[in-house]
């Protein structure tokens, strides 16, 4: 038995964690509720000896225990899958797994020993997988399917899965349950982060609620319902959006047999007024589709038709001046820079023409004024224009980026990943504004790899493997499963 | 103004620091005396002898120094504001060095072999200078682009390059002064007195038009970048070059004219020095002004006017530091100084703490 | 012809080891995600400590203590990239000037010299060639053994391509990453203390003539590896060595100043025409921090 004892858990003066107390029995599968943001991973983490809490204390069968190091806590049989894969992709399966551990043979690596033991290893999961392979060369579920390995190598008898389903189709969530069940029956003890809420009250045999760091509740899956549960994580009933059907205008974006890297003779349209959704398992094609879309990426061959107009090259520069607007998945790496004030983040992009510029001159006053009506009209807090970027939270940069790229006007909206890592209140917010987008006219292509996303917000959906769109569904069609076989490429036409 | 303040002190307290702690090894090295009396006279040969000044009246114990200071402040500026720009645009032009040695070459071959009136020479020679500094930038700039070869590698090998081709070939081959009479002499032909810079100041003082130019450089730099929507551009490619080319700014452009501009900043360097102080291409160049310019790039945190403070500073401690060897101390103690200094800078997350810690928010840090 | 080829190679025993051990120190560091343009400060340290050392202790030792010096300075580095984690490069060169300042500074204030130190006895030799020229044929070896083959070498190359990885198996990757610097940087030692004790006599002040920057390209063009770096190190030497043998031979050929240039411009050439992004580590100069959210 494990007892998590007033742990409190600060970073920067922001709180992750406050007065949190958890024990987690022997062989139950618990799982650890709660928005983004809410703690559910900085307390694993904290358990996982990767965080000193700043009080509190972690007891193993009563004994209060210091976890320095993840050492020390895969000391004590607790192990951890992270929501980001902490793999070494140049590095073999077996080498991965042994990392940290290596059996050894004189001065040297007995490299063979360790491939021999992790074969075993994955046998007895029921894995097949090479411990030869470079884990560059595996897929995302069997990737995680190492990393599942990696922490039962070293004998855990506790094993925390942090959204172990956020990148796996439905049927390898599937099995992925199936695996982790006949491990709970062997013995193990299982905690489960997830905002899933489907996944959770089938799986788990007790349910911990958490909420801006503080554990709210705990409840069994048997007393309790999925709007129950929504509610207990964000303290008030959870908002529902309502999908009014679309009124499509004409076509504002057309793909006819376009390739480039990672896109193989994609054939799509998307018209003025619908949401078309993208969806796919990681790293098949859908980054690329919006690269090409949105200029950041040549395309080889084929015809694409962007506001209506054929263009041969597309660069970004000209990509906006027709009319695209680009939400990208990850807004730090190209959307938001951090060391930018807030009013030059929102400028980005359009900082050569009115109200950003004043001929070759920066136009500060219309700057600021524009920021200011921006942040203001879409609530990104605090709403200071001189902030650097990188201080807004998540939600605020995100609310942030959205607000500057709508500000354009545009005629086709591409978003990755929008509500990625975003609390509930701001997915809502930023659903919203896709939805408010659609219903003025606007086409909207929606890349998520979440496939609940997808489904929630799109009027027609395209299914990628391998770089080809491989099946199109209408919104009256949407079938969960069959979608899912799309996504592996194991259905029949 | 706070944000100002707050700005200044990962530059300011390294510095001090660092002249504090060099003062020390001094006094450990050679007691208390001689350790004040050797960096008075380092200050004196630095700012200039003010106290004498006022007792005896002679404008020349003051303007002597200033002047030194200030012709060394100069090349400080320019190869610095060459590092910084290159820096800003997040390049590291470790070539500064190359760049100023083919522009020096430049200025003196166009200065001896042309003949033309002081307003076309003196203005043609700073051109040739700078021509050739971008020209020697340009390759690294292209492969950086095009190949994907590490700037920091490829403008090492072009300052190999630079001085081997012009200090072990050319200024003892081909251009090589003609020799005059029983004299023979060292580096190429003198420059035409059409081409020198002119000093600012008769008599006492040598201070030649070089320091104008930097300073001119160092505020359009300087505009560039805090003014125009183009400089913001090339800061946004610095700072993050994926969000810059998804903002519609060609990064591959953007680096290839940072790089142009920063040799031929670099290249106006080797001009000054030789048509302000040196009037001729010497043997060797012999100090490492490209190295220079990294320090003070990175002392003045990549900002324009910060390295032209700096180099302020700098050059006139260097152009004090002549007068310690009277003291035993060596005359590149500045440079240690400065070295140390650069040192201290780079544990830049320590002094920013520091400054939010001595000038602290004023409104409540929101979470 | 065959006179011409044994001096080639003779100067090529002499020239490369210091290039070797630095490019091998450099490719440590960079392996394990730090990089390491301080080699030049390093290595100027190595020389100077071991010129000094060995004025009062047998030359071997002293070459020792020169490779302490060299890992002393390495360790401000490592503080300053790791604990503090300052950018790379910017700690690198600084490190670069002080060294190059301090060099100067102390020459005078200990031996009243611009110059160099006083003459020393050199390290002892075995077959016509100091004891370091034979030292960095199996040294390269060995450090290739050590990143390929063992624990630590595994753990090294996981720090360099991705720190969580390392970090999430209990190992710490500061600390880690820090034994692969000071490695570096007594390596790095090594490579002066050669320059002072083995190809000179003494410390000049202008050592190590930029050899510092030869290794990190030579890292870099062989590819981050062991032996690759090894190999681009003799390659410089080789270059180095035709220059002098062709300047003596045939001084008409083509001027000193040219041949000079040349194997740098090969160099470019060479980088030029393979790229070169690809080969470094995936993590190489981003800080680690653990509790990075």
């Amino acid at each position: 038995m494990i007892e998590l004892a007033h742990l409190t858990k600060q970073f920067g003066g922001v709180t992750a964690l406050d007065d949190v107390s958890l024990r987690i029995d022997a062989g139950e599968r618990l799982a650890l509720v709660g928005e983004n943001g809410a703690g559910k991973s900085s307390l694993m983490n904290v358990l996982y000896g990767l965080y000193q809490p700043d009080s509190g204390t972690i007891s193993f069968d009563g004994v209060p225990t210091r976890l320095r190091t993840p050492a020390a806590a895969l000391a004590r049989g607790v192990g951890m899958v992270h929501q980001h894969f902490t793999l070494v992709p140049t590095l073999s399966v077996a080498e991965n797994v042994v990392l940290g551990h290596e059996p050894r043979r004189g001065l040297g690596l007995d490299l063979s020993r360790a491939r021999t033991e992790v074969a075993a290893t994955c046998a007895s999961l029921g894995f097949e997988l090479d411990p030869r392979a470079l884990v560059s060369s595996l897929t995302v579920g069997s990737q995680q399917k190492v990393e599942i390995v990696k922490a039962l190598h070293r004998g855990v008898k506790t094993l925390v899965l942090d959204e172990p389903t956020a990148v796996l189709t439905p049927q390898e969530a599937t099995e992925l349950f199936a695996v982790t069940r006949t491990l709970s029956e062997r013995g193990l003890t299982v905690i489960l982060i997830s905002h899933k809420l489907k996944e959770v009250l089938t799986f788990a045999t007790r349910i911990a609620v958490m909420r801006r760091g503080r554990k709210v509740t705990e409840v069994s899956p048997q007393g309790t319902t999925p709007e129950a549960l929504a509610e207990a994580m964000i303290g008030r009933a959870a908002p529902v959006g309502s999908h009014a059907p679309a009124t499509p205008g004409p076509v504002v974006l057309s793909l006819h047999q376009v390739c480039s890297q990672g896109l193989v003779d994609v054939s799509l349209e998307l018209r003025a007024g619908e949401i078309l959704g993208i969806a796919g398992v990681d790293g098949n094609g859908q980054r690329e589709l919006t690269e090409v879309v949105t200029g950041l990426r040549p395309f080889t061959s084929g015809v694409l038709t962007v506001a209506g107009q054929r263009v041969d090259r597309l660069d970004p520069a000209r990509a906006r001046a027709l009319g695209v607007a680009h939400v990208p998945e990850d807004r730090l790496r190209r959307a938001l820079v951090a060391d930018l004030t807030v009013e030059e983040n929102v400028s980005l992009g359009r900082h050569t023409q009115p109200p950003f510029a004043k001929g070759p001159r920066i136009d500060f006053a219309g700057r600021r004024a524009r920021t200011l009506e921006l942040v203001n009209a879409n609530d990104v807090r605090p709403p200071t224009p001189t902030l650097r970027g990188g201080a807004l939270s998540g939600g605020n940069q995100q609310k942030l980026v959205v607000a500057r790229e709508l500000d354009a006007k545009p005629k086709l909206l591409v978003v990755n990943q929008p509500t990625r890592g975003l609390d509930i209140a701001a997915v809502e917010a930023v659903r919203e504004r896709l939805r408010a987008q659609r219903l003025e006219g606007c086409g909207v292509l929606l890349v998520s790899l979440d496939l609940d996303e997808v489904l929630a917000l799109a009027d027609r959906l395209v299914v990628f493997a391998r770089g080809r769109a491989v099946a199109t569904f209408e919104r009256a069609t949407f079938d969960e499963r069959l979608i899912g076989q799309h996504m592996l490429g194991v259905a029949h036409a | 103004m706070r944000e100002r303040l707050r700005a200044m002190v990962p530059s300011v307290v390294p510095i001090v620091l660092s002249l504090v702690g060099c003062f020390l090894a001094v006094v450990v090295l050679r007691g208390w005396s001689v350790a004040f009396d050797a960096f008075g006279a380092m200050f004196a040969g630095a700012f200039g002898d003010w106290p004498k000044f006022v007792d005896q009246g002679n404008a020349g114990l003051v303007l002597r120094p200033l002047g030194e200071a200030g012709n060394k402040a100069a090349i400080l500026t320019l190869t610095g504001l060459s590092v910084a720009v290159a820096f800003r645009v997040g390049l590291f032009n470790i070539g500064a060095q190359g760049q100023l040695t083919v522009g020096a070459l430049a200025a003196a071959v166009v200065g001896a072999k042309v003949d033309l009136p002081a307003v076309v020479h003196l203005p043609l020679c700073l051109l040739a200078a700078a021509v050739a500094g971008a020209g020697w930038a340009a390759l690294p700039a292209v492969l950086k682009t095009t190949r994907g070869v590490h700037e920091v590698i490829s403008t090492i090998m072009m300052n190999w390059i630079a001085v081997s081709l012009v200090e072990n070939w050319l200024v003892v081959g081909p251009l090589k002064a003609s020799a005059s009479g029983v004299n023979s002499i060292s580096g190429t032909d003198q420059i035409a007195a059409s081409a020198e810079l002119p000093r600012l100041f008769e008599g006492g003082s040598r201070l030649n038009a070089g320091l104008v130019l930097a300073v001119l450089a160092a505020l359009v730099v300087w505009a560039f970048f805090g003014r125009l929507t183009r400089g913001f551009g090339w800061r946004v490619v610095g700072l993050n070059p994926e969000a810059a080319r998804a903002a519609g700014v060609e990064v591959g452009q953007v680096v290839v004219q940072a790089m142009l501009v920063a040799g031929a900043l670099a290249g106006v360097a080797g001009a000054v020095l030789v048509l302000g102080t040196e009037q001729k291409y010497p043997t060797t160049l012999g100090a490492p002004y490209g190295f220079d310019g990294i320090a003070m790039a990175l002392l003045g945190q990549g900002d324009a006017l910060g390295v032209l403070v700096t180099s302020l500073v700098f050059g006139a401690l260097r152009a004090g530091g002549t007068r310690l060897q009277l003291f035993g101390v060596h005359k590149s103690f500045p440079e240690l100084i400065q070295g140390f200094a650069l040192l201290l800078v780079a544990a830049r997350l320590v002094w920013e703490r520091l400054a939010r810690r001595l000038l602290p928010d004023r409104e409540p840090k929101h979470g | 012809m065959g006179e011409l080829l044994r001096s080639l190679v003779s100067s090529v025993l002499d020239a490369a080891p210091p290039l070797i051990f630095a490019a091998l120190g450099a490719t440590l560091s960079e392996r394990s995600g730090v990089v390491n343009v301080g080699v030049e400060g390093m290595m100027r340290a190595g020389a100077f400590v071991a010129a000094v050392a060995a004025l009062a202790m047998p030359t071997p030792l002293a070459v020792v203590v020169g490779m302490a010096a060299g890992a002393l300075v390495a360790s401000v580095h490592a503080v300053l990239t790791i604990r503090l984690r300052c950018d790379q490069v910017v700690s690198g060169m600084a490190i670069n000037l002080v060294m190059l300042a301090l060099g100067t500074f102390l020459l005078e204030a200990l031996f009243s010299s611009p110059s160099s130190t006083p003459p020393i006895t050199q390290l002892p030799g075995w077959a016509g060639h100091p004891v370091t020229t034979w030292l960095a044929f199996a040294l390269p070896v060995l450090v290739h053994l050590a990143l390929t083959r063992t624990a630590w070498g595994l753990r090294v190359r996981a720090a360099g391509e991705k720190p969580q990885a390392v970090a999430v198996m209990g190992v710490r990757v500061g600390w880690l990453r820090a034994g692969a610097v000071l490695a570096s940087g007594a390596l790095a030692g090594l490579g002066g203390a050669v320059l002072s004790t083995a190809t000179l006599d003494r410390f000049e002040h202008h050592m190590p003539t930029g050899l510092g920057f030869m290794a990190v390209a030579a890292m870099v063009f062989g590819r981050w590896t062991p032996l690759g770096a090894t190999a681009a190190a003799v390659f410089f030497a080789f270059g180095d060595a035709l220059r002098i043998s062709l300047g003596s031979s045939a001084p008409g050929l083509m001027p000193q100043g040219v041949l000079l240039a040349l194997p740098y411009l090969l160099t470019l050439v060479v980088l030029a025409v393979s790229g070169q992004r690809s080969a470094a580590p995936a993590a190489l100069g981003v800080a680690w921090d653990p509790e990075v959210r």
